[in-house]
């Protein structure tokens, strides 16, 4: 099965949020959990990125692409990139993997390739 | 609401320190007592980020005041990332304010050169949020870099313009005994030579190293009193007039507008609505610059500059000693260093020593009216503090 990252809706006025906020942001009515989980789209557009040089401890790679992308129902992410060259405004398409990994612990999310 | 005022100042040398941290904040505070010209106070804040995570002690405050022999004044720690001098210092303010204290002594510390660099930009980036951010290896120069980028392409900023704030703040730096950055650096050697790139490389793409601050231990302290207490004492009469803290979202990528600094805007809007003045009164300004680009982008969220042209006005002059207004004249964090807990404290030292007319090579000559924007989060929780000097 693929997997997913989610973003919540808002069950009382369907705004969208990722990520999980336990207030809606639009209406601010809704009690605890009275949100329901929408999958995030894959695809999408580079907004900004960088190239990180100087990582937090624990990453054993020289370098870190990150990039903001811009999801095609509009929202947006922060995600890993591993492009190239990338390019402002280029068409993404992200897949949920291991971005960070502890001793112990390994962490999911989404990392963006070309599309 | 009574009126408060600032009766002594003290600050260490921002650099690497092999002292522990409560004397750190200890040496700051001892220098603002002995400034003030007093013994006791009736409360102490200390602003501090990492003493918990980096150093292995908590309940700061209360190491503090027992290091300083102030028992039995209160105290409290206060953690608020890169804006906790700023926010201790608010807390001061209302303390004071409020008519609950006379005398509150504000200390900002922090000793981040007890790790190693990677372990300093991960403690940093715990600021982050925690899924949609931290996880993926964000850290302050990498969220720095992405809204450079979206600045460069809106607003025309190039590689130049970063260059040359790092520049500015870098060599005024020299104008100032306890700044971290005691080297002059050039365009030449950072931007146009063929060594540039040996020189200065890249730390997060567009940023470059000598586009972020350094990474400092210090300690910073400043005594709020009441105008009672401040006629009595006989120090110059600077009254902190306006305060105004806001917030914005936790994940950057939320904000609707990626290149606006929503809080920067609220809080420095706050802060001169408060003290009845506007940004052209200002003779005088610290900004946040831990990045070359927050400095221009500042600029323009407080009201010195239209939107997207805070790089025309640095490329004017107006931002330098002895231009409209000078901004960054000790040295900014670009140059004085960055210990995250005491900037804000040290924001407020720096406006202080100008407003008394204490600068010496780096005076603001006549200077009334001063603002500090202290930063945090990646621009989520900002607080901005105006100054006035009084007859």
């Amino acid at each position: 099965m693929a997997r997913e990252i989610y973003a919540y809706q808002c069950r009382l006025c369907g705004e969208m949020h990722y990520p999980f906020k336990m207030v809606c942001k639009n209406c601010k009515q809704n009690d605890f959990f009275e949100f329901d989980t929408v999958p995030l789209p894959k695809k999408g557009n580079l907004l900004t990125f960088t190239r990180v040089y100087n990582l937090p401890a624990q990453y054993e790679v020289a370098t870190l692409g990150l990039g903001i992308v811009e999801l095609e129902n509009g929202m947006r992410m922060l995600g890993q990139i591993d492009i190239d060259e990338p390019k402002a405004g280029m068409a993404v398409v992200g897949s949920v993997e291991i971005v960070r990994e502890e001793t112990y612990d390994h962490y999911y999310g989404m990392v963006f390739r070309k599309a | 609401m009574r009126d408060v005022y600032v009766a002594g100042i003290g600050i260490t040398t921002f650099t690497r320190l092999e002292y522990p941290l409560v004397e750190i904040a200890s040496y700051a505070s001892m220098m603002a007592l002995k400034d003030a010209g007093i013994t006791e106070v009736d409360h102490v804040y200390v602003a501090n980020m990492g003493a918990p995570r980096v150093n292995h002690q908590t309940a700061l405050a209360s190491a503090v005041v027992d290091s300083l022999s102030l028992m039995p004044a209160g105290a409290a720690a206060i953690e608020n990332g890169p804006a906790s001098g700023g926010s201790a210092i608010k807390a001061g303010f209302e303390a004071i304010a409020s008519g609950m204290h006379d005398v509150v002594l504000v200390a900002g510390v922090e000793r981040m050169r007890e790790v190693n660099n990677l372990e300093a930009t991960d403690f940093v980036a715990t600021l982050t949020h925690p899924i949609a951010e931290y996880i993926y290896g964000v850290t302050l120069p990498a969220h720095a870099a992405m809204f450079t980028r979206l600045y460069m392409e809106k607003y025309g900023v190039t590689e130049r313009h970063l260059a040359m704030v790092g520049m500015k703040n870098q060599n005024a730096a020299l104008n100032n005994v306890w700044a971290h950055l005691q080297q002059e650096i050039t365009l030449e050697g950072i931007l146009d030579s063929e060594e540039a790139m040996t020189n200065n490389p890249y730390v997060a793409e567009p940023l470059r190293f000598f586009d972020a601050c350094p990474v400092s231990d210090g300690g910073a302290a400043v005594i709020l009193v009441s105008k009672e207490k401040a006629k009595e004492l006989g120090r110059p009469l600077i009254k902190i007039s306006g305060v105004g803290q806001a917030t914005d979202t936790h994940a950057v990528h939320e904000r609707k507008e990626p290149t606006d600094l929503l809080a920067v805007r609220k809080a420095a809007g706050d802060a001169f609505a408060m003290a009845g003045k506007t940004p052209e009164d200002v003779d005088v300004a610290e900004l946040h610059d831990a990045f070359t680009i927050l400095e221009i982008a500042e600029s323009e969220e407080v009201g010195f500059f239209p939107k997207g042209e805070g790089h025309l006005a640095l490329e004017r002059g107006d931002t330098a000693l002895g231009g409209k207004i000078p901004i960054n004249v000790g040295g900014g964090l670009k140059g004085r260093g960055h210990p995250v807990g005491a900037t804000g404290v040290a924001q407020a030292w720096e406006i202080v020593t100008q407003l008394r007319g204490d600068g010496g090579k780096r005076q603001v000559e006549g200077a009334e009216v001063g603002f500090t924007c202290n930063f945090g989060g990646f621009g989520n929780n900002v607080v901005c503090l105006v100054f006035e000097k009084e007859a």
